[in-house]
C-alpha cells in the first residue's frame, strides 16, 4: 500500500534509521516531522528498549509511542546474512542512514560508510556515539547524564557553592538527536551542490559542549574558568526564581531601571525600590543575595501565575516556573497545537508533543502515531524492494523478517 | 575587502540575519559555519551582543567574547532599518538572498515591515524564520520573555537538578542562554529543510516558506518521552520537582580535584564499583541486586553517605578511567579548563585556533559533527562592526 502524501520540505527524502532508545529516534522523529520518509529497522529478537519499558505490549509501550510519530517500522534480523543483505538493498534506495548503536557494530555488520558507499555512492551516513566513532576514548559508552558531565555543561549547573549536580538527568539525548538532524540536512545540501554523499561522525558529548560554547570561548580568551552560578546573570539583577505561595516559583529577569521600578511598584515595595543598596545594576549585583532574600519574602504569599501576569503587564519579564502538571494543562500550548493528536493503534488517538515549529505553506502532516513492529513490512519489502509476496512470506517463516 | 570564500555544505546559499538575540544569532552561526554567506545586519552602534561580556580583564567593555563566539564566519553590515534608505538596502539584499533569520517580537516586525505577510508579499521566494519565546500570536508582553523565563516556562528549570529540593530555586541551566541555543538548533534545522525545498521548486513558483519557532515548545519537545507519557495518562503529572527523575543513586560527587558523576542502574555496575573500591566491608551490607530490586530512598542515602569519603579521596581522571575499564559509567565532571586538554576532544579536533584582531590566536569550540566531505571550519572570526559596509551598501 502506498504511503500518504504528507508534504513538507523534506518530502521525497528517504531515511533508514538503525537506532535505539532516545537520541537516534529523536533524529528520525524530527526528519519525519519535516516530511522525510523515515524507516526504522527493527527486530523482535533485538528490540528497541523503548518498546519494552513500562508495559508488556511492545506495540503500545509508552516511551516508544512518545517519540516515533510518523516513522515507519520494518522487521529484519540483522544477525543473519540474509537479513543484512535486505538492509543493503534498502540502503540502495535510501538517501540518509542514521545509527546510534554500539561503537563498531555497524562496521562489523558490513554497514560502515565504506560498505554503504559501494552500494549507493551518494549516501549520507550519520553515526551518533557518545564520543564519536573513534579516538582514544571512542570505546566508552554512557548515558545522557554522562554526556552532560563530560561536556562541560553539567559543571555549570548548580546552586552557588554546592556540588554542581547538572541539569535534570534526562537532559541531553533529545538535543543530540536534533543536532544530528541538522547535520544530515546540511549534508543533503552538499549532495545537491556536488552530487557527493558523506559520513557524519557525531559526538554526543560534543553536542552538549556546543550548548556551552560561549562559556568555553570566554575561557579561551580570558583564562577565567566559568563556575556553577545558580541563577546569576552578570547583566541583569534581580535575575532568578523566587518562591511563591503553595511551593510555586516565579522567574523574574530585570534588565534596567525602568523594570526595577516597575517591579517595586507591583510588589508594593517602595522601601525596596528606594533602598540605596539597590540603586543601580552594579549595586544590585553587589548585594544580590540580600536582594534575592527580600524578593523571596515579598513573593512568598503571592500566587505565582497571577503575579507573573501583573509583572508582565507592567513590563517586567516574568513567568511561572512550570511543573509537569502545569505543562500538561497549559491551555496556551494546547491552543496553538504545541500538543496535538495523532492516531493510535490501541486507543484511536493519542496526544503528542508536536513539532516546535510551524511552517507556511507546506508544513508536513504529523498525523500517524508510532508504528507497530513491522507495520510497514509490506510497503518496504514489496513496493520499495519489489519482492514478490511469496518471497516475503518465506522470509517471515524463516524469521529473517522477525 | 573581497568576500571571504566559504566552501562547505551550504556553499552558494545567502542568509540575511536581522536577529539580535543569541537565539537567532546562534541559528545564523550554525549556518555560517556550514559555509553559507551570512550577512548580519547590525544597528548603528552595533548588535546588542557586542556590548555583553565576558570581556578580557584588561579590556572591560571592549571586545565581547559572546559576540566573538556567536558570529564566526559572518559578514557585518550596519543599517538603520528605521530609515527608508536603510530599509531599501535590506530589501535589495533580500531580493538576492535565500533566507532571512529574525528573533524580534511582532511589534518590531510590524514597525519594520518584516512581518511574515509583509516579507512573503515582497519576497515570495524567501525562506523567512522568526524565533520567539512563545511563537507567533503570543500576547505582546509574553514576547519579551528572557531565557530564564523560557526555561522556567518550558519545565526544565523546575526539574533541575534531579532530586531538586523543594526549598531550592529552579535553575536557569548552563550559562545565560541555554534555551536560546536549543532554539537556534531547531531554527537552523527548519531553515535548512526549507532551503532544500526551495531548491526543488521551479524558478517561476514562489518557493518561500515562513517558519515560526517557539522557544518554549523547543524546551517542551526536548522532554518528549517523559512528558508525553503524562499527557497521554500513562504516568501521573504533578507538582513534584522530581517528576522527571529516574530514581536510583546516580549523581555527582565531590572528589579530590573536582567532581565526578556516577551512573549506576544494574548489578553489573554495582559489581564493577565494588571491585573498583577494593570490596570494602560496608558494600557487603548491600544486596547484590539492590539497584534493580531494592533501591529504596533510604538505601540510596545510605550508599551515598558510605561512598562519599572514598570518592572524596580520589582524583577524577585516574579513577574514572579505571571505572570505565570495569564497565562502570563513572565520568569526570569536566570544567572549561579540562575540555581543551581532554584527549578525545584533541583527537577529534573540536577546538580550532583562529586569529582574531583583538583576541589574538585563540581556541574556538567548533561543532559536534565531523563531515567527511564538507568539514566545518572557522574561516573568519566574528566581523568588525560594518566590515562589509562598503561592499554591501551600509550606512
Amino acid at each position: 500500500m502506498p504511503q500518504p502524501d504528507r508534504g513538507g520540505p523534506l518530502a521525497g527524502i528517504r531515511v533508514l534509521e538503525i537506532t535505539k532508545v532516545w537520541a537516534g529516534p529523536y533524529t528520525g522523529k524530527y526528519l519525519a516531522a519535516l516530511g522525510a520518509e523515515v524507516i526504522k529497522v527493527e527486530s523482535a529478537s533485538n528490540i528497541d528498549e523503548m518498546r519494552a519499558y513500562g508495559g508488556v505490549d511492545i506495540n503500545s509501550a509508552p516511551y516508544f509511542l512518545s517519540i516515533n510519530q510518523e516513522v515507519l517500522s520494518i522487521q529484519v534480523n540483522m544477525k543473519t546474512d540474509e537479513g543484512l543483505e535486505l538492509v543493503r538493498q534498502m540502503v540502495a534506495k535510501t538517501d540518509i542512514v542514521i545509527d546510534n548503536i554500539r561503537p563498531g557494530a555497524m562496521e562489523r555488520s558490513h554497514l560502515g560508510y565504506e560498505d554503504l558507499k559501494k552500494i549507493k555512492p551518494d549516501v549520507i551516513q550519520c553515526s551518533i556515539k557518545m564520543w564519536g566513532n573513534e579516538g582514544p576514548l571512542g570505546y566508552q559508552t554512557g548515558y545522557a547524564p554522562c554526556f552532560a558531565a563530560l561536556s562541560g555543561l553539567g559543571f555549570l549547573v548548580g546552586h552557588e557553592g554546592e556540588t554542581p549536580r547538572g541539569m535534570n538527568m534526562r537532559y541531553g539525548d533529545s538535543t543530540v538527536g536534533a543536532t544530528a538532524a541538522l547535520a544530515c540536512i546540511a549534508a543533503l545540501h552538499h549532495r545537491e551542490n556536488t552530487g557527493e554523499g558523506q559520513f557524519i561522525d557525531l559526538s554526543a558529548v560534543e553536542a552538549m559542549t556546543s550548548l556551552v560554547g560561549d562559556s568555553l570561548f570566554a575561557y579561551s580568551v580570558t583564562g577565567e574558568v566559568p563556575q556553577p552560578d545558580g541563577n546569576f546573570h552578570p547583566e541583569m539583577c534581580p535575575h532568578g526564581a523566587y518562591t511563591c505561595a503553595d511551593g510555586e516559583w516565579i522567574s523574574i529577569a530585570v534588565a534596567d531601571e525602568g523594570e526595577w521600578q516597575a517591579l517595586g511598584k507591583i510588589l508594593e515595595a517602595d522601601a525596596l525600590a528606594a533602598d540605596p543598596r539597590y540603586a543601580s545594576l552594579s549595586l544590585r549585583l553587589e548585594n544580590r543575595h540580600a536582594l534575592d532574600e527580600a524578593l523571596n519574602t515579598l513573593c512568598f504569599a503571592q500566587d505565582a501565575s497571577h503575579l507573573a501576569d501583573r509583572l508582565r503587564s507592567a513590563g517586567v519579564p516574568a513567568f511561572r516556573s512550570q511543573s509537569s502538571l502545569d505543562l500538561c494543562s497549559d491551555a496556551y500550548l494546547w491552543g496553538r497545537q504545541g500538543y496535538r493528536m495523532v492516531s493510535d493503534h490501541k486507543t484511536g488517538t493519542r496526544p503528542i508533543i508536536g513539532p516546535p515549529w510551524r511552517m507556511h505553506p507546506d508544513m508536513a502532516k504529523v498525523e500517524r502515531g508510532a508504528p507497530l513492529l513491522g507495520e510497514h513490512n509490506d510497503y518496504v519489502y514489496r513496493e520499495i524492494l519489489g519482492l514478490p509476496r511469496e518471497r516475503l512470506d518465506d522470509l517471515i517463516a524463516r524469521k529473517i523478517v522477525d | 575587502m573581497t568576500g571571504v570564500t566559504t566552501p562547505g555544505a551550504l556553499s552558494g546559499i545567502t542568509i540575511i540575519e536581522v536577529a539580535e538575540r543569541p537565539a537567532g544569532e546562534y541559528a545564523g552561526k550554525l549556518l555560517a559555519d556550514f559555509g553559507a554567506e551570512v550577512i548580519k545586519i547590525e544597528r548603528v552602534g552595533g548588535a546588542p551582543t557586542r556590548h555583553m561580556g565576558p570581556f578580557r580583564a584588561d579590556d572591560i567593555g571592549g571586545e565581547s567574547t559572546l559576540f566573538g563566539y556567536l558570529n564566526t564566519n559572518k559578514k557585518s553590515l550596519v543599517l538603520d532599518l528605521a530609515n527608508p534608505a536603510g530599509r531599501a538596502t535590506l530589501d535589495k539584499l533580500l531580493a538576492r538572498a535565500n533566507a532571512l533569520i529574525d528573533d524580534h517580537d511582532e511589534a518590531w516586525g510590524t514597525e519594520h515591515s518584516l512581518t511574515s505577510t509583509a516579507v512573503a508579499a515582497a519576497h515570495p521566494k524567501l525562506v523567512h524564520c522568526i524565533v520567539t519565546p512563545f511563537g507567533q500570536g503570543a500576547p505582546p508582553e509574553w514576547q519579551k520573555a528572557r531565557p530564564i523565563n523560557v526555561i522556567n516556562a518550558g519545565g526544565w528549570a523546575y526539574h533541575s537538578p534531579s532530586e531538586a529540593a523543594p526549598d531550592k530555586p529552579p535553575l536557569k541551566g548552563a550559562g545565560r542562554f541555554l534555551p536560546d541555543y536549543e532554539s537556534g538548533i531547531d531554527a537552523a534545522i527548519c531553515v535548512l529543510a526549507s532551503l532544500h525545498r526551495q531548491r526543488g521548486v521551479p524558478k517561476e513558483k514562489s518557493g518561500g516558506q515562513f517558519i515560526d519557532i517557539s522557544e518554549v515548545e523547543v524546551q517542551v519537545n526536548r522532554i518528549d518521552c517523559v512528558l508525553d507519557r503524562m499527557l497521554a495518562g500513562e504516568a501521573e503529572p504533578g507538582p513534584e520537582r522530581t517528576a522527571y527523575d529516574m530514581g536510583g543513586p546516580s549523581t555527582s560527587f565531590a572528589c579530590k580535584d573536582g567532581h565526578l558523576y556516577l551512573f549506576m542502574t544494574t548489578q553489573l555496575h554495582w559489581q564493577g564499583l565494588c571491585t573498583l573500591m577494593g570490596d570494602p566491608a560496608w558494600a557487603k551490607e548491600f544486596p547484590t541486586d539492590w539497584l534493580e530490586f531494592h533501591c529504596t530512598r533510604e538505601r540510596v542515602d545510605d550508599f551515598r553517605e558510605k561512598i562519599r569519603p572514598w570518592i572524596a579521596s580520589q582524583e577524577k581522571l585516574p579513577i574514572t578511567e579505571a571505572a570505565q575499564k570495569l564497565g562502570l559509567a563513572m565520568v569526570p565532571v569536566n570544567t572549561a579548563a579540562d575540555i581543551p586538554m581532554n584527549e578525545q576532544f584533541v583527537h577529534r579536533g573540536f577546538f580550532q585556533e583562529v586569529a582574531h584582531p583583538v583576541f589574538g590566536s585563540v581556541a574556538y569550540p567548533t561543532v559536534p559533527y565531523k563531515l567527511s566531505a564538507s568539514p566545518v571550519r572557522i574561516a573568519s572570526p566574528a566581523p568588525a562592526l560594518g566590515a562589509y559596509d562598503a561592499e554591501l551598501g551600509g550606512v
